[in-house]
């Protein structure tokens, strides 16, 4: 079942990987958990309403790693949500394949949802307008993992979703962005970023 | 101040060649160099194409080194552009190198560490870390990331060594959320392992059960009057609960 994105999540995203243009950044990608899947329901698409972002800087170190795996599946629980994929923006601008920390996150994420899939921000495409998606999603497929073509299918509303995340870029959103590592410098930080969340709404 | 291409009415390609001739011809006016350079990198680096600009910034810096070898920054910023063009076996050579001559520079030992964490050698970036927590056995944050490499490394020493390191930086700071956080995790995985005594076992989930008390505590403060962090706390909570079922 391949995935897509709202706008919510897309734009999530985006300002995360804006806020920190120097770092490394990556997140999770949530969706709502559905009932029991028909037989014919295979091939409709998971759709990712919300992205909890995770990390700045330095990615490859496990313990707080395992501590926000723990924590958002938790919350995850409690708002009938299931991880369903993992979201990377690399450091350097010209560098947007998954790294070892992504295959192992994917992996252990697909423990729990057998789909999970990788979206890797390309950061060399990054712009203000955001005239086109500038992210490539990633599959796991006999082994290894194949990017796959990313057209407007991919988002719930590719229109709505490029206006707001344009928005919110020009309006520097991204200052007010809580990830993770932010929450864990003071924990009244929330990472759920109910604040960012209305602005989405607003821009609806 | 004035810039130099309005000082001396030179265009770019003037600026650009004048470079060159003084790399070339070894002339000792750095000063000169550093101006022409800097605003040709900063201003035409489009002009120059997209490596290129690296290439010239290279010129520059080593026209600098010539002039002066001690000059710390420039070595630094060549290091920086390897780490750019994403060349990070030659980062890490180049940084040890310049670490064997400077051995005080905390802010390259601290790099050197990051450089070895990205490419996954755990053993060397701790040694990195063990360097500053020499020179720094107060900062509790140098104390927590040798935890946090020790404990990516794995294994039972490793960890007992990271539950160590996580309670030492909470002894230096008491609100480290990831020294306490990583104390619980660490003290939680030793517990669970088969291969530890009983006596190991229920110390460490003596130590596990007192950092979950503080981690509860923590939010609770943290939570106190605003509605929404109420979740974060249950779900901490919870969280708490559910591997305390898993790790028994």
């Amino acid at each position: 079942m391949p995935i897509q994105l709202t706008s919510q999540a897309y734009c999530k995203m985006l300002l995360h990987a804006a806020k920190y243009p120097h770092c490394a950044v990556n997140g999770l990608l949530v969706a709502e958990k559905t009932k029991e899947k028909k037989k014919d329901s295979h091939s409709e698409p998971v759709l990712c309403v919300d992205c909890v972002p995770l990390f700045h800087g330095t990615l490859a170190l496990a313990p707080m790693l395992e501590v926000a795996l723990t924590l958002i599946d938790t919350w995850c629980k409690e708002n009938n949500y299931v991880i369903v994929g993992y979201y990377q923006a690399n450091e350097r601008k010209k560098d947007s394949r998954p790294n070892q920390v992504a295959e192992k996150v994917a992996a252990r994420i697909s423990e729990n949802f057998s789909e999970a899939a990788i979206v890797m921000v390309d950061n060399s495409r990054l712009t203000i307008s955001c005239f086109e998606p500038i992210v490539l999603i990633y599959d796991h497929h006999e082994n290894k993992w194949k990017s796959r073509e990313v057209t407007s299918d991919c988002f719930e509303d590719w229109g709505e979703a490029q206006k707001i995340t344009s928005a919110l870029l020009e309006g520097r959103s991204y200052e007010n962005l809580i990830d993770f590592d932010n929450h864990l410098d003071d924990l009244r930080n929330d990472w759920t970023n109910p604040v960012i969340n209305k602005s989405v709404l607003d821009l609806c | 101040m004035a810039s130099v291409s309005e000082m001396y009415d030179v265009g770019w390609e003037e600026m650009r060649d004048k470079l060159r001739k003084w790399r070339e011809d070894n002339y000792r006016n750095s000063e000169q160099i550093v101006d022409v350079g800097e605003e040709l990198i900063s201003e035409h680096s489009s002009k120059l194409g997209d490596d290129s600009k690296y290439d010239e910034a290279n010129k520059h810096y080593d026209a600098i080194l010539q002039d002066d070898p001690t000059n710390t920054a420039a070595r630094k910023r060549k290091i920086s552009i390897l780490k750019a063009q994403g060349k990070s076996a030659e980062a890490i050579r180049e940084l040890n190198e310049y670490l064997e001559q400077f051995v005080g520079d905390q802010e390259a030992w601290h790099e050197l560490s990051e450089l070895y964490i990205n490419e996954h050698d755990y053993g060397k970036a701790a040694f990195c870390l063990e360097e500053l927590m020499m020179t720094n056995p107060h900062n509790h944050l140098y104390c927590e990331q040798y935890a946090e490499v020790k404990y990516t490394q794995g294994g039972l020493e490793n960890l007992e060594l990271s539950r160590k390191y996580f309670a030492q930086a909470l002894r230096l700071n008491n609100r480290n959320m990831r020294a306490l956080f990583g104390l619980y995790m660490s003290a939680s995985h030793i517990s669970a392992s088969p291969k530890v005594s009983a006596k190991v076992k229920k110390d460490n989930m003596k130590y596990a059960a007192w950092a979950a008390t503080q981690i509860n505590r923590a939010y609770k403060m943290a939570g106190r009057g605003t509605k929404e962090n109420k979740c974060s706390m249950k779900a901490v909570e919870e969280m708490l609960e559910s591997m305390q079922i898993t790790m028994s």
